[in-house]
């Protein structure tokens, strides 16, 4: 069962900088299908977090067609846009970006507060996402006491919580140890299998390996 | 949702409790003082505003055309009251009031008493009400008085007051009268004050019955409430008949000697005027003006204050959202939205700003005995509590924490998601607003400081003015006992004849200054003088009155010792002989209804009123046996202390019923300045809070810039520069703005102390020198309040700092 999860059509980013015209991302076409695990490689400035951005609908494609779930982006109001994003995707980011002043467990609860979840069910579900990862010890702590590795368990339990169709990791490992790196890799396979669509940016051909499609990214355009 | 809010507010308020503490601290202290300042101005703004018909009742004067042009005239003869009511319509009410003191006995007990002479009408037009005896005609009677309850507890203690008689000495007789009602205590924003009521009829032959049926004897002040709908403007066009009717010499005069006629084109008008606005009136100086410029300068000042503690929120608000740029992003990119973010920090913002006014009530309450005291004012928290105004109150706050706590909150909740994830912050716009409101907050403090400097200067020249009489040697005192003037006087004399430190003693029926007993009068006489009319300040005296003040005799020469044969003489001031411009002054008469006098002298000009007023001309008198009020003693320079004492023991055997309330002449004239004090010390109190409060900020600001840059300065070091060099890098972006503040408060400040000036005849000239000083006084503040932390950024060791980036 082939399902389209969101296709670009001749997507293109362009900024100015001064008065030059930069391409970032350049006529970028690309069918996404429903529980398929990518793998962004491409050398630093090449723009994987640009697309990765754009997909995740935080930055927009100055030009071209992006649909997801059949839902035209591109011509889409910013209200219903960020709707469309809370529902569906979860961001996953190097530098984990945790809330330095929450606990591990009011981290991963954040979320669901946006998402105005009932108090009852907001604690089965994060109690759950705990116990998946883990990390039930932790759940009182603060992000500082935690290790890398550690920490981005936690962005990746919030990224989960709110049971997204589409995970978006920007180098998810790039702060962390090989050993660590293959843990988090081995549980996107996991999550993947599960039926959750990733999209990870990495340098890593390891990495790149836990994937089920390669596209390769330089200066802007698929190669 | 709330309760995560609220968790991360507290645990960043915590984090940041530097900055935390320092905003709490100065909202806590402006809170407060605004609170206190508003309770003043709320309470002198709320005067004469409890009566049910305040609205329609005014009071009555007349705008006089005089040599000087128009003049405001609220005294009134005894016929006017009840023929205005009589012959113009729309008076539904009247009242003649006249306000003094007198002594009164119940058994043993003699006591001093503040009284309104009133007519019937008084109760019904204003509202004091009666809450026991007859409340239909309190007064009506000659023989009935009405007291407040106050009053009441005073002389009975918790005997039943109603049906009691007390005398009341009058004409040096004792009158009994009985006590027919009990006044319900009124608030203390009344500006008719009395302890007793008495019917206008029951004063004393000298101020009323003497002056029955005549129009030129005004003595009196007139209180009206015009009809319903009635408008005061038509009603004072309708009076018209009624002054050609009552004035019609006045007028013709006014014409003849071509004085100028006010607005309307007429010589004299009756006017009238708001009660609300009586208080706030000045009628000393031509058409009356209605001025509320210090209770509003004291709103103006808590408000400024207010503004200065939050700008101090908003820039160190905006300098620290920086470190929250990735909690910003973060939760954009986990769902919130825009309302969402800017709900969470205005939220932590209403935290801080609860907890200042919190604490800022806490501290109104502790300071507030003190500001009464400082500011002599019976205004109390109780003033706020007036449901209309409390809603204002908090909705004022609710207003300030908007703003204050809402635009960071706004500037926050709008930074793009990618820039925030990146920790990126367009700083360069923020700065200017950041500059702009320090600028202001200095600019304002400058503006205050200058102030007091110049309030304090020119009441520092009004003070040590060289007044024409002698004010550090004379002692002063009402002749407030049950002796007859004269012979209150003679006891005296012979008393303190063999004290070697008593000069001389003399009497007058006026006070130069302000007496301990704040009681004081002005007798204006005008006459005509060959064809012209003439105004005077007409003044009573007692023998060896010139002598015992220092005037200086210019001309012809004083009052004989023996007075009796000077009971045709006057003695007139230089003002007076330059308005009768005669050739030969001491040859010259003033003829008045019942006598022709003689000018035997002519005496310097003296301030004998106060110094916001020219000297006017002015004729004293040596009538026998006129109510003299006041004594005068001069004593020896020697022991001023040891002299006061033996007047008061003169005083106190001479009538031992009553308080001696002597005071030197400069105490007399210190009483005077009470309301320039006053406005020193808020002015004052102002500066010295708004140059701390500046500074909170300003410290706050450089703490963050030393943070923002010590990678900087740690290279800088490295490649050679100086620890000067250091401190001067970082300190002259701030000085820069205090000087910008300078140089913007300066003229405003020069503008406003110049037109304040303009008040006084005798002024102080405004120089740049004050002006400066203010500016030095902050650009020293700010300096110092930087220096702590750059200085140390700037010695410490380069290797540390570059180590931690
Ligand atoms: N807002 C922007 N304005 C200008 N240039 C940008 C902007 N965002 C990214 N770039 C540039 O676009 C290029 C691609 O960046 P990025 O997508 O972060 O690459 P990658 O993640 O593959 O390393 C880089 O050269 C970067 O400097
Ligand atoms: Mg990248």
């Amino acid at each position: 069962m082939k399902n389209t999860l969101l296709s670009l059509n001749e997507a293109t980013r362009t900024v100015n900088s001064g008065s030059n015209k930069v391409t970032l991302l350049d006529n970028i076409n690309l069918n996404v299908e429903v529980g398929e695990f990518i793998s962004l490689m491409g050398p630093s400035g090449s723009g994987k977090s640009t697309l990765l951005n754009c997909i995740g609908m935080l930055d927009h494609f100055t030009d071209g067609g992006y649909t997801f779930l059949g839902e035209p982006v591109h011509s889409m109001k910013e209200k219903n846009r960020s709707k469309l994003y809370k529902e569906y995707i979860g961001f996953v980011f190097q530098a984990y970006h945790l809330i330095d002043e929450l606990t591990v467990y009011e981290n991963i609860e954040t979320p669901l507060l946006y998402k105005s979840v009932k108090s009852s069910e907001r604690k089965a579900m994060v109690a759950d996402m705990l116990d998946r990862f883990n990390i039930v010890g932790k759940k009182d702590l603060f992000p500082i006491q935690l290790s890398g590795g550690q920490q981005q368990l936690v962005g990746i339990a919030r990224a989960l919580i709110g049971k997204p169709k589409l995970i978006l990791a920007d180098e998810p490992t790039g702060n962390l140890n090989s050993k660590q790196s293959e843990e988090i890799m081995e549980l996107f396979a996991q999550l993947n299998k599960e039926g959750v669509t990733i999209i990870q940016a990495t340098h890593s051909e390891s990495n790149a390996a836990y994937g089920s499609r390669i596209i390769n990214l330089l200066d802007g355009k698929i190669v | 949702m709330f309760k995560n809010y609220f968790k991360i507010a507290l645990r960043n308020l915590w984090k940041n409790r530097t900055f935390t503490a320092l905003n709490v601290v100065g909202l806590t202290v402006a809170f407060g003082v605004a609170l206190l300042l508003g309770m003043f101005a709320v309470f002198q703004l709320s005067f004469d505003r409890f009566h049910d018909h305040g609205d329609t009742i005014y009071k009555v004067y007349s705008e006089d055309s005089g040599p000087y042009g128009i003049e405001a005239n609220t005294s009134k003869s005894e016929p006017f009251a009840a023929a205005l009511r009589d012959e113009v319509t729309g008076v539904e009410k009247i009242t003649r009031y006249s306000g003094s003191g007198v002594l009164l006995t119940y058994q043993d007990k003699q006591l001093g008493m503040g009284t309104a002479y009133v007519d019937p009408d008084f109760f019904e037009m204003f509202s004091f009400p009666i809450v026991k005896g007859d409340t239909e005609n309190p007064i009506t009677s000659e023989s009935s008085v009405a007291m407040t309850e106050q009053a009441a507890k005073r002389i009975f203690g918790d005997e039943n007051p109603i049906g009691q008689t007390v005398t009341i000495l009058r004409d040096e007789v004792e009158v009994p009268f009985n006590v027919t009602a009990i006044i319900e205590d009124f608030p203390d924003t009344s500006s008719i004050g009395f302890d007793i009521v008495l019917n206008f009829k029951s004063q004393n032959e000298h101020a009323y019955a003497r002056t029955v049926g005549r129009w030129d004897m005004e003595n009196h002040e007139v209180y009206m409430q015009l009809s319903e709908g009635l408008k005061p403007e038509q009603f004072e066009k309708s009076t018209a008949d009624f002054t050609q009717l009552h004035y019609k010499n006045e007028i013709d005069n006014a014409k003849r000697d071509g004085f100028e006629p006010n607005a309307d084109g007429l010589y004299r008008q009756i006017k009238v005027l708001p009660l609300a606005d009586v208080r706030f009136a000045n009628f000393n100086q031509g058409v009356v003006s209605v001025n509320r410029t210090m209770p509003y300068l004291v709103l103006g000042i808590s408000f400024l204050i207010l503004f200065i503690a939050c700008v101090n929120f908003i820039n160190m608000s905006i300098a620290k959202s920086s470190q929250r740029l990735r909690e910003i992003g973060m939760r954009k990119t986990l769902g919130a939205n825009k309302k969402q973010l800017f709900f969470q920090f205005w939220g932590e913002s209403i935290l801080v700003f609860l907890m200042s006014i919190g604490l800022g009530i806490l501290l109104a309450v502790v300071l507030l005995p003190y500001f009464q005291t400082l500011f002599r004012t019976q205004a109390s928290l109780a003033t706020l509590l007036n449901p209309s105004l409390l809603i204002l109150l908090i909705f004022s706050v609710l207003l300030i924490t908007l703003i204050a706590g809402g635009y960071p909150a706004l500037l926050m909740s709008r930074l793009g998601t990618l820039q925030s994830l990146k920790g990126k912050l367009q700083v360069n716009g923020k700065n200017r607003l950041r500059n702009s409101l320090m600028v202001l907050q200095f600019g304002i403090a400058i503006l205050l400081i200058s102030g007091t400097l110049v309030l304090w200067d020119q009441v520092e020249f009004m003070r040590t003015k060289d007044l024409g009489f002698n004010k550090d040697q004379v002692i002063a005192f009402p002749l407030n006992g049950k002796l007859n003037d004269q012979k209150a006087i003679e006891l005296l004399r012979n008393t303190l004849q063999d004290k070697p430190n008593i000069v001389s003693i003399t009497a007058s029926n006026n006070i130069l200054g302000i007496g301990k007993d704040g009681n004081r009068t002005t007798s204006v006489l005008g006459f005509e003088h060959k064809g012209r009319g003439v105004d005077t300040h007409m003044l009573v005296v007692d023998a060896d009155y010139v002598e015992t003040l220092d005037l200086n005799i210019i001309e012809g020469r004083s009052f004989r010792k023996n007075l009796v044969s000077d009971s045709l003489s006057v003695i007139i001031n230089e003002a007076m002989a330059k308005q009768m411009n005669e050739d030969d002054i001491l040859a010259s008469q003033i003829t008045l209804d019942d006598a022709s006098y003689n000018i035997v002298g002519v005496i310097e000009d003296f301030n004998f009123q106060e110094l916001d007023q020219h000297i006017a001309p002015m004729t004293l008198f040596a009538l026998p046996n006129w109510n003299l009020r006041n004594v005068y003693v001069k004593v020896t320079s020697q022991n001023l202390e040891q002299a006061y004492d033996d007047v008061k023991t003169a005083w106190n055997t001479i009538e031992p019923n009553v308080e001696f309330q002597g005071s030197f002449l400069n105490e007399n004239i210190e009483r005077t300045l009470r309301n320039e004090r006053t406005m020193i010390t808020m002015i004052g109190s102002g500066s010295i809070l708004a140059i701390i409060l500046s500074c909170i900020g300003l410290f706050a600001m450089s703490l963050l810039i030393v943070a923002q840059r010590r990678k900087e300065i740690g290279v800088r070091k490295i490649v050679g520069a100086s620890v000067s060099a250091i401190t001067v890098l970082l300190t002259k972006d701030f000085l820069k703005l205090v000087v910008i503040a300078f140089l913007m408060a300066t003229p405003i400040a020069w503008w406003t102390m110049n037109k304040w000036l303009q008040n006084y005849p005798y002024r102080i000239d405004l120089n740049i020198w004050i002006f400066l000083a203010a500016g030095g006084i902050a650009v020293l503040i700010a300096m110092l309040t930087i220096a702590v932390k750059t200085i140390k950024a700037a010695t410490s060791n380069p290797v540390e700092s570059l180590r931690t980036e």
